[in-house]
Order: structure tokens, then sequence, then C-alpha cells
């Protein structure tokens, strides 16, 4: 991934704030593509972002460890129906 | 009650009329005060007592000093540690109590007192009160500030659950999740929520879980329950354990009408465990949203920018004066461009032309005679094409006229034109020299005569000079 976007909410933020100075206008014509380059690939950034990460559903014990929660929890418990 | 009408034990049970000439009985202080000691902790070992507390003081032995009034009568009293542990509520001054404690009697001080064992608030349940103390110590401790209210991530790494194992506040919202996030990744940190070490162990929970990295929001969750059920969230050290967590905390305790100090402290109160799941998720599903629109605004932005460039240039080359400027403008380039084509072409085919005559006349011509003239015109048409060149970037119409009078003058200076205009060269035989008198050739000779397009080989007839 694109190493100057830090996190998610910043790659939000800069995105917001870019937005926003283009439509406000009244820049250069570099300055304007330029913008709107970093905002697509902020954009695509989130996309990805919304994307990813995996189902787990894990316990933190009593003596710190992380282990997988039994099928009954992670799977759901169809009686609940 | 008269204390003294109470018979000591070791008084003598001699009928009163004998104390007429009494025997002098005599105590020492320590004996009196023994003995009212233990007739009144005989006397009053159990009792409840109903009072105001004033001059309430906790020491830092953590034993409390206070008395207890009501409009005519006051009676020290004390609460020590191992008693005041149990307490929910802080006793306070002003607050009005029901007590229950022993009377004893402080000898160094001959000052009775109760030593209270337990306390409750008259009239107000002892947790309600506890509630409302707690609720008002925190707020000005300022841990309910708005302030310090944190938005919940977009995308939480992990989502923790702070909550017992096998309660259905644990099933709820797993529930949620799996239908409204099905990729989110869950750590559960279990801790019982209900009894004596329930808020010890939310708290440390709590703890422990934020340090789990990509732990980005917790949920504090636990089913329905009584106020006794619900009231490890009512105690301080949970309220502190949520206020110190590095990462926003949702508390879902009870249902929709319970209220806990834990709710108050959280950044975030859902009124069950589902709908704490269900505002993790939506904070997700804004933010899609969020970033939908924000695409969508983007590429209107830069659309409508280069639209707005589009019109200025637009409006621009359509002002009169510009528009002419315009066409004159691009009228000048095609001229200019027309005259470099027309300047190269024929210059082009003048050096064309020359280099053909010079190669024709080159073995041709007498050297010694032609060379001279013919280097002195290959480095005048070098300057000349030079100054051609340089007139042509300076200013390409003007170019044009002196690279003809240029031209013409090149023309001129041409052996060539000479024989264009009917003069001929006479070559002798072995073409070794131009025959310039007629006494240099006799009958019978070979001659060569060149003209401008070619060459005649003639044989003389006759030699004669005129």
């Amino acid at each position: 991934m694109d190493p100057t976007i830090k996190d998610f909410e910043s790659a939000i933020a800069e995105l917001e704030s870019i937005v926003k100075t283009l439509e406000d206008g009244d820049l250069a014509l570099e300055k304007s593509l330029a913008l709107f380059e970093r905002g697509v690939t902020l954009s695509r950034f989130c996309h990805t972002k919304l994307e990813e990460a995996e189902r787990r559903v894990e316990i933190l014990n009593e003596r710190g460890e992380i282990k997988p929660a039994p099928p009954s929890l992670a799977e759901g418990d169809d009686r609940t129906r | 009650m008269d204390l003294f009408d109470i018979p000591f034990e070791d008084e003598p049970a001699e009928p009163a009329a004998q104390a007429r000439i009494p025997e002098r009985r005599i105590y020492t202080v320590s004996e009196l005060t023994s003995g009212i000691r233990g007739a009144i902790e005989d006397r009053f070992a159990e009792v409840w007592v109903e009072g105001e507390i004033s001059n309430c003081k906790v020491w830092n032995t953590g034993h409390m000093y206070f008395t207890l009034k009501d409009g005519a009568s006051q009676i020290k009293a004390v609460m020590f540690r191992s008693a005041m542990r149990y307490l929910k509520f802080k006793p306070e001054d002003g607050l009005h109590v029901v007590a229950r404690g022993r009377v004893s009697v402080y000898e160094p001080k001959g000052e009775y007192q109760i030593v209270c064992e337990h306390m409750e608030p008259h009239g107000l349940g002892a947790l309600q009160l506890a509630f409302e103390q707690l609720k008002k110590k925190l707020q000005a401790d300022g841990l309910f500030d708005r302030a310090r209210k944190r938005p919940l991530p977009a995308l939480p790494r992990r989502i923790g659950i702070v909550t017992s194992l096998d309660g259905a506040a644990l099933r709820d919202i797993l529930k949620v999740l799996r239908r409204r996030a099905p990729n989110a990744s869950v750590l559960i940190r279990p801790a019982r929520v209900q009894g004596e070490d329930a808020a010890a162990d939310v708290a440390t929970a709590l703890r422990m879980i934020v340090k789990v990295p990509g732990v980005d929001v917790v949920i504090v969750a636990r089913g329905g329950g009584s106020m006794e059920d619900l009231w490890a969230f009512n105690e301080e050290r949970v309220a502190k354990a949520i206020f110190n967590c590095p990462v926003p905390v949702i508390s879902a305790v009870g249902h929709e009408t319970d209220v806990t100090i834990a709710d108050f402290v959280a950044d975030l109160r859902a009124p069950t465990p589902s709908a704490a799941a269900e505002m993790v998720v939506a904070a997700k599903d804004d933010f899609c949203s969020r970033i939908e629109r924000l695409n969508g605004r983007l590429r209107a932005a830069a659309r409508a920018d280069l639209q707005r460039r589009r019109n200025a240039v637009h409006v621009l080359a359509s002002r009169r004066g510009l528009a002419g400027f315009h066409a004159r403008l691009a009228m000048r380039g095609r001229h200019a461009a027309e005259l470099t084509h027309q300047f190269r072409s024929a210059m082009r085919q003048a050096i064309e032309t020359r280099a053909r005559g010079y190669r024709a006349l080159r073995q041709r011509l007498e050297q010694r005679d032609l060379a001279r003239r013919l280097a002195a015109m290959k480095g005048r048409l070098h300057v000349a094409s030079g100054r051609l060149e340089g007139a042509a970037g300076r200013a390409r119409h003007r170019a044009d006229s002196r690279f003809r009078a240029l031209a013409g003058r090149l023309e001129n200076l041409s052996p060539l034109a000479v024989l264009g205009r009917g003069y001929a060269v006479c070559w002798n035989g072995d073409r070794t020299a131009i025959v310039r008198s007629a006494n240099t050739v006799t009958a019978g000779d070979r001659v060569h005569v060149t003209l401008a397009d070619g060459e005649i080989n003639c044989r003389v007839e006759n030699g004669s000079n005129n």
C-alpha cells in the first residue's frame, strides 16, 4: 500500500480536505490535477480497507493469551432462532 | 433512663433501709468507669439508632468518627474500617441514617459512643444513595464530560468485548456482528458481571483487552437485571477503568431502562448489547457512504474544474480583439510556415543546382582560373546560407526576399549562367587547357566545346585569327 497514507481515518480526512479544496476551485491546473490524482488514490485505499479484514472470533484469557473461541460462539448457535 | 439505677454486679445487695448509715463504698475512677462500661455494654449490646450524621471524619486508619444527633441529643459514634468496607454508599454530614451497633465506653476519656457495625440511609435504598453519590462525585471529577467522548472508529481492526462468556449479551452481540459485519474480527475478554468480584474483574478485563494490538473499540456488556445484579457497573473502579481506556468504549448494561455509572462514563451508551453491536457496524456503514459521497464529489469537482478552465479559455478566445489577434496569429504562423517551406525548398534547389554545376565544371573548367572563383563562391554561398538561416530565424518573410536577392547574385556569378547566355568554352584535345586563341589550334586538332547543357566534340577544319 501507499506509504504516504497512514491509516483509514487519516485517509478519509485528507480526502475530505482535497474535495473541499477542489470544490473551492481557483487552483493552478497542475495543482488541481495532482490533488485529483491524490484523491483517487486515497479513495481506492479506503475502498480496499473496507473490503479487507477477516472474520475471527477469539478469546483473551486471564494469562493474556489469545485463543480461538469455541465454535458454538464463533459460528453462532442456531437454537437462538 | 438513669444509668445509676442499674445495680452493679459487685454492689452489696443490702436493703435500702440499712443505707441510712451507709457503709461507704469507695470506688476508684477506673473501677467506676469499668463498672459503667460493663453495665452499658451488657444493656446495649445490639441497638438500632436513627439520626443525622454530623462531624463526620474518616481518619487515615480508615476508621470513621462522627456524631449522630436528633433535635435534642447527640451521641458519639465510630465505624471501624472493617465495617466501612461493606458500605456501598459514603456516609457524610447531613445524611439521615439508621445505624446498627453496640454502645461502648472509651475508658481513658470516660466517653461513651456507639460502635456501628452497619448503616443504611434512611428512606432511600443504600444502593440508590451510593449511585447518586458516585454519580455526583465522578461528574465533578469530569469523568462524564461530553468533550472527551470519542467517535467510534470506522474500521476497528478488532472489536473488543468484555462480558460474561455464557451470557445472552455476548450471543446477541455476536449474532448482530455475524449478520451485519461478516468479516469483523472479534476479541472477547470474559469477566464475571455479577457478584462480589465482578467490578474488579470487569476493570481488569478492560485494562487487559485494550493492550491487545488492534483493539480499536470495546463493548462492555451485561444482560438486564436488578440494581443489585448490575451493581458492578455502578462501582468507581469500573468507571475509572472505562475512563482510562485509550479507545472508545460502548456501555451496554442491562435493558433500555437500566442506567448505570458505566453508561455515563462510556463514550457511547447502548440501550442493549445488540444495539451496541449495531453501533459498531453503523460506524462502518457511515464511512462507506461517506467515502462514496467523497468520491463522487471528488470527480464532480475535477470535472467542474476542467469545465471552468475550458469556459475561461473559450470566453477569452471569443473576445473580439483577441479573436482577431488569434486569427492574425494563426495567419502569421501559417505564413511563416509557408515562407519557411518555400525558402527551404528554394535554397535546397539552389544549392543542388549549384552543386550540379560545380560537379560538372570541376573537371572541365580550368582549375586555376575557376578554382579561386569557385572557392570564393562557395565561401560566399556558405556565408550567405548562414545569413539566410539567421535571417529566417528572425523574420522569415524578409528572409525570403533576401534569399531571392542573394540567389540572384549567386546566379550571376555562376559560370553556368554565362554558358546559359550562349557562351561556350572550348577545350584542347586532351582537355588540359582552354582554347583562348585561334592560333593555338591547327586544322585536324580535336577540341571539346562545353555548352550550358553538354559538350560537343569537334575537329578543327581550319584555324585563323582574324
